[in-house]
């Protein structure tokens, strides 16, 4: 188990040099980047060390180190993000995707590129919450719900949400229709420092509060009763839970846009390696969710001339990840 | 001492009446027992004494406090374990870490190293140390019973519910559960039990009712035969009382004719 907690922490520092070695305009080697860092340290404490490649330098710090922090950042919080819901909800299939809060985000980001009344992080944040609210009524509504009913309504106010972004793209100028179908492919290539900053406080909050209280999901993926049976309340903290899930998930789509089904995946992969508890399992998907959208974004950004939307790579791993739990009944769909 | 007193509690299901004004009376450091038909309205009454069903008449209270306001989770409440009957989960806890949760009470955040311990004392006190690692979802179903049992028993409850607790256990781990229940008895908490099986009742229990028309009937200081009376009614089948060892014993009759 030890060296299993020490690789959480080494591979993602890895991975974070490796990319920022990789890229459209030259690789870097290791030793290069080593100087380069040197440098800005140097830089940073009053010393003029001269490089000869500024723009490497400029492209490094301004285009390579903001996009790898961001990326790693969206990972993560998307990973956390699906297993917080998948635990809470007691459904292996569930993550911010399936239960609407991307899509509505999405919408609400695009709402407010449009017509700026409120702050691009809140807008999508707000329509996160409506969509995952409306998305526990509806599957609430009448008989008990069932899982199979709260995945069902989550497609059904994804599509609802979807089918008010095309409005939104229907009326909207040539120019924000680009930035708005962009958006829903998931664009990394836009990061910037000025959206590290705008999403840095608001996923390390909701991290923060997840981490906190990780051990807890344990209780509330047993159910309700199971909870009350041994004196624990669990509205409050399935509140706080999907608060925090839905806040950091609507941070990432309102930074990077729509990355479909990562938050599926990468839960499925930390239980794998280090089983089914949350209280390993947050720390799992933080780590092995950056590492591992890092991983995916330096193919998109390598593999082809031109850079392939992440939000389309990812929806073709996920996809028969989700067959493959379908046919083996991993789904308790009583429950 | 009184621990639960139930008074004119109603209940009904849409036009269903399913408890009629029903009355009792639990004391503290005793087990008592409810019997009666499947059906009749014990597992209402338990989702009543849990909390679980809010909508009922009358009062139910719990050492004196009235059963709706009594807060979850307040360090200094009265603590209620409880145990369904049924239950099933989506991911494969390890043993330890289902029965840990019993335990989520205790802290604001993660298990400390104390908490950790009371769960290996549970499981020992049970003989379940050697599955503490196995995955929850591929125990057997008294296996199951047996470890929710545990999570119930290491929040340390003051009054402790159970439906069924022995239903799907083989005989061993019946008399193991019930005798563990006894000590804790002994030790001054509350057990009320739903049973269906009168004889272990009658070996383990203070207190008996038994379940019918939307009452409880109390078996208590009455004779064995009209023990048996109220059971042959309650249950509609023949039997016929034996005494073993101070302990009333009853043997149920065949309806066909042997």
């Amino acid at each position: 188990m030890h060296w299993k907690v020490f690789a959480l922490c080494i591979v993602p520092i890895c991975i974070v040099f490796i990319s920022l070695c990789l890229g459209s305009t030259g690789f870097l080697s290791l030793s290069d980047l080593f100087r380069y860092t040197y440098a800005a340290l140097a830089h940073c404490l009053g010393q003029d060390v001269t490089m000869q490649d500024t723009n490497m330098e400029t492209i490094l710090w301004q285009v390579r180190l903001p996009r790898v922090l961001l990326t790693f950042m969206v990972g993560a919080a998307l990973a956390v993000a699906g297993g917080v819901l998948q635990a809470v909800f007691r459904n292996p299939i569930v993550d911010p995707f399936s239960l609407g809060i991307s899509s509505g985000a999405a919408f609400g980001a695009a709402l407010s590129m449009l017509i700026s009344l409120i702050p691009l992080n809140l807008s999508a944040f707000m329509f996160g919450i409506i969509a995952v609210l409306i998305t526990y009524l509806v599957s609430r509504g009448g008989t008990r719900g069932s899982l199979v009913t709260m995945v069902l309504a989550g497609m059904i106010i994804s599509g609802v949400f979807t089918a008010f972004l095309t409005v939104l793209q229907y009326l909207s100028d040539p120019y924000k229709l680009q930035a708005i179908v962009q958006w829903t492919m998931g664009n990394l290539h836009t990061a910037s420092w000025h959206k590290v900053q705008q999403a840095i406080f608001p996923i390390t909050l909701g991290l923060t509060i997840i981490i906190a209280f990780r051990w807890k999901l344990n209780l509330l993926s047993l159910g309700e009763q199971e909870a009350l049976a041994v004196g624990v309340n669990p509205k409050i903290i399935k509140l706080i839970m999907v608060g925090a899930a839905t806040m950091i998930t609507a941070s990432s789509v309102a930074a990077v846009g729509m990355i479909s089904l990562f938050g599926l995946i990468v839960p499925h992969i930390s239980r794998m390696v280090f089983g089914p508890s949350n209280s390993i399992g947050v720390l799992a998907n933080v780590s092995i969710g950056g590492s591992f959208l890092l991983v995916i974004d330096n193919f998109s950004r390598t593999l082809l001339p031109f850079e392939i939307p992440i939000g389309v790579f990812t929806m073709m791993l996920g996809t028969p990840l989700f067959i493959y739990l379908m046919r083996k009944n991993a789904i308790n769909w009583n429950g | 001492m009184q621990a639960i007193e139930l008074k004119d509690i109603i209940f009904s299901y849409g036009k269903e009446l399913v408890l009629d004004k029903l009355c009792a009376s639990f004391y503290k450091g005793e087990m008592g027992v409810v019997l009666g038909r499947n059906g009749s309205g014990k597992s209402t009454l338990f989702h009543i004494l849990t909390g679980i069903q809010r909508d009922y008449g009358g009062t139910l209270r719990v050492n004196g406090h009235d059963r709706r306001r009594i807060q979850k989770g307040s360090k200094d409440s009265l603590r209620i374990g409880f145990m369904n009957q049924f239950h099933q989960t989506t991911f494969p806890f390890s043993v330890f870490d289902v029965v840990l949760t019993g335990r989520a009470s205790f802290s604001r955040f993660g298990p400390s190293k104390a908490d950790r311990d009371q769960v290996r004392a549970v499981l020992e006190s049970f003989g379940l140390l050697p599955y503490k690692d196995k995955p929850y979802t591929e125990l057997s179903g008294g296996e199951r019973q047996l470890v929710l049992l545990c999570r119930v028993l290491v929040q340390d409850p003051d009054i402790i519910l159970l439906d069924e607790p022995t239903n799907h256990l083989d005989l061993h781990y019946q008399i193991a559960v019930l005798d563990n229940l006894k000590k804790l008895v002994d030790n001054g908490k509350t057990v009320i039990c739903i049973m269906h099986d009168p004889n272990l009742a009658f070996q383990y229990g203070d207190r008996f009712f038994v379940m019918g028309d939307g009452k409880l009937r109390s078996l208590d200081s009455t004779t064995n035969d009209h023990k048996r009376e109220v059971l042959e009614q309650a249950y509609q089948v023949d039997l016929q009382s034996v005494v073993v060892q101070d302990k009333l014993v009853l043997i149920p009759k065949s309806k066909l004719s042997m």
